[in-house]
């Protein structure tokens, strides 16, 4: 008996859900599965009950004195834990999925192009790359020459993701926005994706919304700019 | 999303290339090397916009191959963390879907009903890097992101 509760005594305190579960048996409000009190082994009313749960513990208990022994404890706590607060692990679970969700909404644009580098926006390179075509249309006559796939690739994506008539429309409209503090990788954004309304703007482009009381006015102009110099698809 | 930058490499060139259009035949070579690879660092090369400087030659020892530094300027492609993409789906699977962006792949995991050529409106949530690819994770869970366009359907 000793023995049993001995070792019941030490599964209790590494399983704190065994011993809710247990807590729950007797009919004791379970309000987490926190480590409730030891005593409940000592309770006549669960006589009958602790009689039957040491054993099945001790017998869980003996496998994960076993993994203890490889991993530290830490696994078997964490079965134990798996076992007996399932309700638990799900709640985290759950938090864990919206926190994930939540953070990948606020995933900021992370640049590190080295210095010497200028961004280009699609309507910039779609116009850049038409000329280096026309370039290669007539050097392809050399048929040592040939045009790489990503060339192709990179053309087509310029092409269709260009949404305005010219480049040069698009940079008038959105220069002014770097007296407000948006940065170029910021603009660039902006002139790809073509947003329609200021919600999409900051939705999309999250590191605006710090700065959001001192660039609204100016990005809601440049959308309503840039909604005249859209290119009819 | 494209940059333009100006990158440094060591070209070799065989003394036969050598006479009046020595340049010419460097920058032929220089195109052909470059054009079309991926470096993790910069991304896709997708094209050279120009040749800044050719630097002296210097004869390597034992070969007679002379080697030229060449600064050159050339339109780069790199996905970003955080960035917004127009894709178009490539192959659609179990566990997701396959995008393209250029010359960029990108897997979306969980995707609703799509079908292939469907447009969809991404963001990149991370890049995978290696010496000669750039891979990509991106999401359409988000605020205005999703199919754009299915494939045959009027714009």
């Amino acid at each position: 008996m000793a023995d049993r509760g001995s070792k019941g005594f030490s599964a209790a305190s590494k399983g704190k859900a065994i011993a809710s579960k247990r807590g729950s048996l007797n009919g004791r409000p379970n309000s987490s599965a926190n480590i409730p009190h030891i005593n409940v082994l000592s309770d006549s009313d669960s006589d009958g009950f602790v009689e039957e749960l040491p054993r099945v513990n001790y017998k869980s208990n003996g496998k994960a004195a076993s993994e203890s022994l490889k991993s530290g404890g830490r696994a078997s706590s964490k079965r134990e834990a798996g076992k007996g607060g399932n309700a638990y692990n799900a709640g985290k679970g759950r938090k864990g999925t919206t926190a994930s969700a939540k953070s990948d909404a606020e995933i900021k644009l992370d640049l590190d192009m080295p210095p010497n580098s200028t961004i280009l926006m699609n309507c910039e390179v779609a116009e850049l790359l038409q000329e280096i075509h026309e370039h290669m249309a007539i050097l392809s006559e050399d048929p040592k020459i040939k045009m790489p796939e990503s060339f192709d690739k990179a053309f087509q994506y310029a092409k269709e993701g260009n949404h305005f008539t010219t480049a040069q429309s698009v940079k008038q409209v959105l220069d002014p926005l770097r007296k407000y503090g948006v940065n170029d990788g910021e603009i660039c954004m902006i002139a790809n994706i073509g947003p329609e309304t200021i919600e999409e703007v900051y939705a999309l482009v999250p590191s605006l919304k710090v700065t959001r009381s001192l660039n609204e006015g100016p990005i809601m102009e440049a959308l309503t700019a840039l909604a005249d110099i859209k290119a009819a698809k | 999303m494209f940059f333009h930058i100006v990158l440094e490499r060591n070209m070799q060139l065989h003394p036969r290339h050598f006479g009046p259009h020595l340049r010419d035949k460097l920058v032929s070579k220089l195109i052909k090397d470059v054009e079309g690879t991926c470096s993790g660092r910069h991304g896709f090369v997708v094209a050279i916009t120009g040749v800044e400087e050719i630097g002296k030659g210097l004869i390597r020892e034992g070969t007679g191959y002379v080697t030229f530094p060449v600064k050159y300027q050339c339109v780069v492609f790199r996905p970003f963390k955080g960035e917004i993409l127009e894709a178009v789906v490539t192959m659609v699977n179990k566990m997701g879907f396959f995008a393209e962006a250029g010359p960029v792949q990108i897997f979306v995991s969980n995707h609703v009903k799509i079908q292939k050529e469907s447009e969809v409106r991404l963001k990149v949530i991370g890049t995978r890097v290696d010496a000669t690819e750039i891979f990509c994770i991106g999401t359409i869970k988000d605020d205005f992101l999703g199919v754009i366009s299915d494939p045959g359907a009027a714009v």
